[in-house]
């Protein structure tokens, strides 16, 4: 008898198609290989003979040993996730480069086809490779990498890296980038380079302007890439694995009104005063205005504001300069306002909202969440306060953390741009931290796919897809049978009982749980026994009828099992 | 006294000039000629320094403030490294039906590493040199321009 729970479980688990109506699975290469290619000298890099012991399940008795060994085990990972017929040649060593720099990697070229249903986009050489299921430069190499000899990684397989950077975490993140995670539009100019999107930009859309990286001016991708929280990722792949990776309440600072400037801004944060979200505030703002002191102005908040009476129970807003964060702060709580937002002076013009620190005198007295903004934005805010700005300064549980409204991951985007590492990293906000935020966070893992990472999704969404042997949708590491018996109906010992071969949630079939118990079975009558209680099974959880289950228990019991 | 500080002088750009083309031949077996070409004109184009204590001593194992010879190598691995300007890129046709974009060893990201107070490390990847500088504390130093 099967518990209404069992039932449940088994009913969720499975797909409730037969196979055989599945859409035709492409056929598979198989995980790629991925080639270490050591360019390093003798004695130098990963030929470095110093004795090393054995680390975190690294074997390796030299540095040079170990070394080599994170950088296969980094590369069996990948190789795990993605699908090749053509191997992925990774040129690499271990060099000095100086203190501060761990290391890098990336594509070597990238590629257009000319002609056929893939031209009109750039990809990273190795997924043209897979695309073409042949090598198109095979004299070259296809990822680049160095790293660096000056900096003592953790070289552990096991990522108990304690404070030390690990390694393959590092690697795992670098090699991204080189199969894919990255897109070559100049930030500078907006330029495509031959004016030619790549697989990646083309899954990059704009809130605010309304537009995906290709359908935009030069001029548009240029502001694009300083629209905080408003680049997303449309990929079908990571938007439907957005809900399983990140977690609700999404810090935000946002102008609810009016809708000319209605949006979620960049912000800083304060080392005093309340967290924001502790709890939220909304309210309308109001500009504080103090007295003139000497080198300052009536917008810098740095006295008493003489406005008190219009800022008490509002959001106050003040201009950076003259004194410190937390002085402006303790004078806008002293004011009776309930949250106090300081945005950048003319000095600061094209500067990030600056992180605020307390000045170890002021802070304790800020009783109200304080955030900063850029001048740009407070400007903006500035000039639509005659017609009334409300602001919402705290977490919204109904956005997750990384993610807009609509539930697609956001794409790193903050002012003033970053050089390359804007728009080719998912933003800061995100949370659980992915592998592929700009700055390598601790508690990163080891996996690189939903439901602990978006990478894999990211690169499946630019073509990348992963080893699947039996095309049944299930990655081959994580099927429950990597090459399943994927017939049409489920036959035993040669009867074919006409009842549908159903897909699980597991990645196994119909077919390939009564094989299971054929393997697992005795004899004859625990084979029988073994299919008449899963099949009960099936009826209870509505995958199969009480006559098709006669069918199937009438074919094992002739069966020669 | 003018004459021995222009000498110092100069022997200190000379040795700065040494230590950025003993970076950059350190990176040319894997980067091809173009590539450190441009990335030795880059480098050379802005002299920083350093303002921030991130050098792990070897020898002391204490947090130092990076020598201008490390600074250097550090410009010139950024350059070397990074992200220069997508116009820089030529499309070449080949035989084969596609065409190429070489990154001749550079659009990298690059993962850079300055060490917290508590014994962590906060790293950041970047793309280019201004984004490394600017996380490294390195600033244009004018006086040598």
């Amino acid at each position: 008898m099967m518990t209404s729970h069992i039932v449940q479980r088994i009913r969720a688990l499975a797909i409730g198609v037969a196979v055989g109506a599945l859409t035709a699975g492409s056929a598979t290469a198989g995980p790629a290989q991925i080639v270490i290619v050591n360019i390093n000298d003798a004695g130098v890099g990963f030929n470095d003979p110093t004795p090393a012991a054995p680390v975190g399940g690294n074997p390796g008795t030299t540095l040079g040993e170990q070394r080599l060994n994170a950088f296969r085990h980094a590369a069996e990972i990948w190789s795990a996730r993605l699908d090749s017929a053509v191997p992925i040649r990774i040129r690499a060593q271990f060099t000095p480069l100086g203190p501060g720099v761990l290391g890098s990697a990336g594509a070597v070229t990238f590629v257009r086809f000319l002609s056929g249903p893939l031209a009109g986009t750039f990809y990273p050489i190795a997924l043209a490779n897979k695309f073409a299921g042949t090598d198109l430069l095979p004299a070259a190499d296809d990822i680049n990498a160095n790293f660096s000899t000056n900096f003592n990684f953790y070289l552990g397989l096991d990522n108990n890296h304690g404070t030390q950077p690990d390694l393959v975490t590092v690697l795992l993140h670098e090699f991204a980038h080189g199969l894919g995670f990255s897109q070559l539009a100049s930030l500078a100019t907006g330029a495509l380079p031959a004016g030619v999107p790549d697989a990646y930009n083309r899954n990059l859309f704009d809130n605010e302007i309304g537009l995906s990286w290709p359908q935009m001016t030069n001029a548009q991708r240029v502001a694009s890439a300083t629209h905080f929280g408003r680049v997303v990722w449309t990929g079908a792949n990571v938007t439907s694995h957005v809900p399983s990776v990140l977690v609700f309440g999404s810090p935000t600072v946002q102008v609810d009104a009016p809708a000319a400037i209605a949006r979620p801004y960049q912000f800083g944060t304060a080392a005093f005063g309340r967290p924001i979200g502790n709890p939220g505030v909304a309210a309308n703002i109001v500009a504080a205005v103090d007295a003139v002191d000497a080198g300052g102005t009536s917008t810098d908040g740095c006295s008493a504001f003489t406005n008190a009476g219009a800022v008490i129970g509002r959001i106050a807003l003040v201009e950076r300069g003259l004194c410190g964060f937390a002085v402006k702060a303790r004078n806008a709580t002293e004011a009776g306002a309930v949250a106090v937002v300081i945005y950048n002076n003319a000095a600061n013009v094209n500067a990030a909202p600056p992180g605020m620190a307390d000045d170890g005198t002021n802070g304790q007295f800020v009783l109200i969440p304080a955030v900063s903004l850029t001048r740009a934005d407070g400007l903006a805010i500035l000039a639509q306060l005659g017609s009334g700005v409300s602001m919402t300064i705290g977490v919204d549980q109904t956005v997750r953390a990384g993610a807009d409204a609509q539930g697609r991951a956001r794409i790193y985007a903050p002012f003033p741009v970053v050089g390359g590492s804007s728009i080719s990293h998912f933003d800061t906000f995100a949370f659980h931290n992915l592998l592929m935020e700009p700055a390598i966070n601790g508690d990163l893992t080891h996996k690189v796919k939903a439901p602990d990472d978006l990478t894999f999704e990211v690169l499946r969404d630019i073509g990348w897809t992963f080893p699947d042997a039996d095309g049944d949708g299930f990655a081959d590491d994580e099927d429950c049978n990597p090459n399943s018996n994927t017939g049409t109906t489920i036959v035993i010992g040669g009867i074919d009982t006409g009842v549908p071969n159903t897909l699980f949630g597991t990645g196994c079939t119909s077919s390939d749980l009564i094989s299971k118990i054929a393997a697992g079975a005795g004899n004859h009558g625990g084979f029988v026994s073994g299919v008449a209680q899963l099949t009960n099974d099936w009826v209870a959880a509505g995958i199969i009828s009480g006559r098709q289950k006669g069918a199937v228990q009438s074919a094992a019991a002739r069966s020669g099992f | 006294m003018k004459a021995q500080g222009t000498g110092k002088r100069l022997r200190t750009l000379i040795g700065a000039a040494a230590a950025v083309s003993m970076a950059i031949i350190a990176l040319a077996g894997t980067t091809r000629a173009a590539a450190t070409t441009d990335a030795a004109d880059q480098a050379r184009a802005k002299h920083y320094k350093g303002t921030r204590a991130f050098v792990v001593d070897k020898t002391t194992g204490a947090v130092r403030m990076p020598t201008q010879q490390e600074v250097d190598e550090v410009v010139a691995n950024l350059s070397a490294l990074g992200q220069r300007p997508v116009e820089s890129l030529q499309e070449t046709p080949q035989s084969n039906g596609i065409a190429t974009l070489d990154l001749e060893g550079g659009f990298g990201g690059v993962l850079l590493a300055r060490p917290n107070d508590d014994g962590t490390w906060e790293t950041k990847c970047v793309f280019t040199v201004e984004e490394g500088a600017e996380f490294l504390g390195l600033v244009e130093d004018e006086s040598i321009r």
